[in-house]
């Protein structure tokens, strides 16, 4: 499932012309609605669920559900990112709760 | 040994050692890596103890500093040791061990010992992150301010500049000097002519040898920051010559004309007289009314042959200034668009500063106060109040000088006529201070007041009379009042203040500045506003404005040391966001699209790093490296309920001086609230934290203007993201505090530390 952009948090970047979630995806898939302000994922069938944008968003905006292979609605995995560590809060359809905290770069 | 962290624990004569186990905690931070020298002394700011700390320095054995004595608030000068130590101040860290652990926790050694351990943990963590000593930039640039209207505020910033040893460049959009000023007959309460006082100011001015004046220009555009003002000048032809002897024949023979005011008698030219102006004593041509060199009869008679109406086109140059002085001043407020008033429709219908012009002897009339219409005396005056002001249909404020003024005025009938009757219609007399003498004086005089708004101003058809139709509030009675003139007290309303500037307006268009912090600052380093562009203000008062601008203004251009946050481009992605959401417009981009910011113009306020998405800028001592090594150091584990409190600098860790405030609190100040980024939120609580608190100015508080706001605003998105990955959002809170209201904001911290009890351990806790 591709990536969701909740339009109440995203603030396009402050209209930059390429905000942090286009830069970043490797598709090549997230562009800025010039209308709106706001970004969107423009071939959602393209998506690999890379889940870059969703860790870049400096607002937590973008949201992406998991492919259903692994889990329908509402099944959901999102990240919370530190400068030295990270975790993932993984949901089933269930609702259960899953998280895992990995460390990702050592600054020293 | 090489030279490590030294660690200074003050005994503060046994204010900090009866409730902390300092030897308890020497034997702990001793062991740590990096600490190379930790001592127990009995009171830091005493010149021996201190002394000795400057020998560690100084004999190699120490080069960073971890102080834990009284609160930063205390002392702020004392461990500044740069001048005798070469110690950089961001190498110094001082740990708060007395008011926020001593006396915070009564009766808890224990705790109180643990809390400054945290504290010290924290201090030596950051210390061994920080890069190096972050030397303060000397500031470099010309000494040129640009002075933006050569009004009467204009002027006096200018003078101000001028004698403080400043190139100054003034740029004034009519054809003369002296603004409104130079339309006054006379000023209040002395009774003097303002001309007096102009003309000796502009002499000064133009001795100096350092002013620069340029009529019929306007600042066209602004570039830059402060110290760096790139300043574009549009400048509209003059058509008459240096030459100009100001014979007056051009005027004589010119065939336009056009009214002076909708209110008043007489008429102007198209070549525009300085009769009344100070400087330059010179005619200028109005070339939007002139016909053009078809006509020509003024070129034919000049006998200095000054004038060329070929030379239309506009000049347009560039100059370099290290600072702007805003000065544009006000303009009446049209009364036009009071109809039942009928001014522009009834004769003798006039505004204030129409009757000061008619008042004056360079007026139509000469100075003779006589109805326009008939020419007989004008011995009968009905002042009218509030005219458009403290109106929600017109001007919602009251603009503080009509009273006075209307008072000013009833002295100029009544020095013409000595049997005048003059009556004041008015909803409040507002004569504050001193003025008081003089609204007593023009009461005892005989002048009526009454209080209400009239209805209307009509023409009596039989009698030629003006007559004012009013309810006496007072009385509760209806009154008819007849005048020869009738004076609307107009407001005042800015005259436009351009974009470029960036400056923060009120919602009249007054850059009122951030009062009581900075009142002569709107927002944007080195650019200061003078005069009644802050708000209404009479000439007295626009003086008083215009010397705290430009000494303010001289502040800056002394200014030699600049801090400014610091950049890593490696990281950065020139997203811009920080120069947008810089308050003080500090950050412009260099030449490849990063952002530079303007140590001077920087106040240090941090809100640059607190948006930036990648954490790269940064202000010295809030490096990602930093403050991770904040969060990690005093880690927290075990089942305890343990929260990190980012306090603003300013107000809440101030006031949390002195307050008794639960132990699983840690504070840690920053310079404003809107300076915490989310990032460092994230880290704290992947490290463990069980909750987060931002504590900073109540929103119209903030000494950064919106700091507060926008760590709000943040944090909803950032609890919005908890909520959805099943974390309890209420994990992350955002206070506002007073400086004065430590006890409240101590409350709200043990609630907040009694709610994560309840909400149990934090989901990330075991990780």
């Amino acid at each position: 499932m591709p990536p969701r952009v909740k339009t109440e948090k995203c603030d396009g970047c402050r209209a930059q012309k390429e905000t942090l979630c286009v830069l970043i995806c490797p598709g090549d898939l997230m562009v800025l609605d010039p209308a709106s302000g706001k970004a969107y994922c423009r071939s959602e069938r393209d998506c690999w669920d890379c889940m870059s944008c969703v860790k870049s968003c400096p607002h937590g905006a973008i949201e992406t559900r998991l492919p259903y292979q692994l889990g329908y609605y509402p099944a959901k995995l999102i990240p919370l990112v530190g400068s030295n560590k990270i975790s993932w809060t993984v949901m089933d359809i269930h609702g259960n709760v899953e998280r895992f905290t990995f460390k990702t770069r050592n600054d020293d | 040994m090489p030279a490590g962290i030294g660690v200074y624990l003050c005994r503060c004569f046994g204010r900090i050692s009866e409730k902390v186990d300092l030897e308890r905690l020497k034997s702990k931070v001793v062991k740590w890596k990096g600490v190379s020298e930790v001592r127990v002394l009995t009171a830091l700011c005493r010149p021996g103890d201190l002394a000795s700390v400057v020998e560690d320095i100084n004999a190699g054995r120490v080069d960073r500093l971890v102080i834990g004595a009284c609160s930063p608030a205390i002392h702020p000068e004392s461990f500044d040791l740069l001048p005798v130590s070469g110690l950089a101040a961001d190498l110094v860290e001082r740990c708060n061990l007395r008011e926020q652990c001593a006396l915070a926790h009564p009766g808890d050694q224990a705790g109180a010992t643990t809390q400054a351990l945290s504290l010290l943990k924290l201090g030596v963590a950051r210390l061994k992150a920080a890069s190096g000593s972050v030397t303060p930039e000397a500031a470099q640039w010309n000494r040129r301010v640009l002075v933006v209207g050569g009004g009467i505020a204009g002027l006096a910033a200018a003078g101000n500049l001028a004698r403080g040893g400043v190139e100054v460049v003034v740029v004034e959009k009519r054809p003369w000097l002296g603004g409104r000023v130079a339309q006054l007959h006379r000023y209040y309460p002395r009774g003097c002519a303002p001309r007096c006082g102009l003309a000796v100011q502009i002499e000064r001015l133009l001795q100096s040898g350092r002013v620069s004046v340029h009529t019929l220009a306007q600042v066209a555009d602004v570039h830059g920051t402060a110290g760096n003002f790139q300043v574009n000048i549009r400048q509209y032809p003059r058509l008459v010559g240096q030459e100009c002897t100001g014979c007056g024949r051009c005027e004589a023979v010119c065939p336009v004309v056009t009214d002076i005011s909708k209110g008043l008698p007489g008429w102007r030219k198209a070549v525009l007289s300085p009769a009344g102006a100070v400087y330059p004593q010179a005619f200028a041509i109005d070339g939007q009314a002139c016909r053009g060199p078809a006509c020509g009869r003024c070129v034919e008679i000049c006998p200095a042959g000054a004038i060329d109406l070929e030379k239309k086109e506009e000049k347009s140059f560039n100059i370099d200034v290290a600072a702007i002085v805003i000065a544009t001043g006000t303009a009446p407020y049209d009364v036009a668009t009071l109809e039942r008033y009928g001014y522009g429709r009834l004769s003798g219908v006039l505004t204030s500063m129409d009757l000061e012009f008619l008042a004056s002897p360079n007026g139509p009339t000469g100075g003779r106060l006589i109805r326009p219409a008939d020419g007989r005396p004008a011995r009968r005056g009905a002042f009218i109040q509030c005219a458009g002001s403290r109106d929600d249909k017109h001007l919602r404020y009251c603009s503080g000088i009509c009273c006075p003024v209307t008072l000013k005025q009833t002295r100029y009938i009544r020095d013409a006529y000595p049997d005048a009757e003059v009556t004041v219609f008015y909803m409040d007399m507002r004569v504050t201070g001193h003025l008081e003498a003089m609204y007593r004086q023009v009461m005892e005089e005989g002048t009526v007041f009454i209080r209400g708004n009239p209805l209307g101003v009509a023409r009596n058809e039989a009698t030629d009379d003006l007559e004012v139709a009013a309810a006496d509030t007072l009385s509760g009675r209806r009154v008819l009042v007849r005048a020869d003139l009738v004076v609307l007290a107009a407001g005042l309303v800015p005259e436009p203040i351009a974009d470029s500037y960036r400056l923060v307006k009120d919602g009249f268009g007054f850059v009122p500045g951030h009062l009581p912090c900075s009142p002569t600052e709107g927002r944007r380093a080195g650019i200061f506003v003078a005069g009644s562009a802050q708000g209404p203000m009479d000439a007295g008062g626009a003086i008083q404005s215009a010397l705290a601008a430009s000494a303010e203004c001289l502040a800056l251009l002394d200014q030699r040391s600049a801090l400014r946050p610091l950049l890593d481009k490696t990281k950065c992605d020139r997203c811009k966001r920080c120069l947008e959401e810089c308050p003080y417009g500090a950050i412009t981009l260099d030449r490849d699209g990063y952002p530079e910011p303007n140590g001077t113009a920087c106040r240090g306020c941090g809100v640059c790093q607190g948006g930036c998405p990648l954490r790269c800028i940064c202000l010295p001592g809030f490096s990602s490296r930093e403050v991770a090594a904040c969060l990690e150091g005093p880690s927290p584990g075990g089942e305890e309920v343990r929260v990190m409190a980012f306090l603003c600098a300013n107000d809440a860790y101030r006031a949390l001086d002195g307050t008794v405030y639960p132990v699983n609190v840690l504070p840690v100040a920053v310079p404003c609230a809107g300076a915490v980024n989310m990032g460092w939120i994230n880290d704290a609580l992947l490290n463990g934290w069980d909750g987060v608190i931002v504590a900073g100015c109540r929103p119209d508080e903030c000494h950064y203007g919106r700091g507060s706001e926008l760590a709000a605003s943040r944090m909803a998105k950032l609890q919005e993201t908890l909520r959805s990955m099943q974390v309890e959002a209420e994990r992350v809170r955002v206070l506002t505090c007073g400086i004065g209201e430590g006890g409240s904001l101590a409350a709200a911290m043990a609630d907040f530390v009694r709610r994560l009890a309840e909400m149990g351990p934090s989901p990330f806790k075991e990780c």
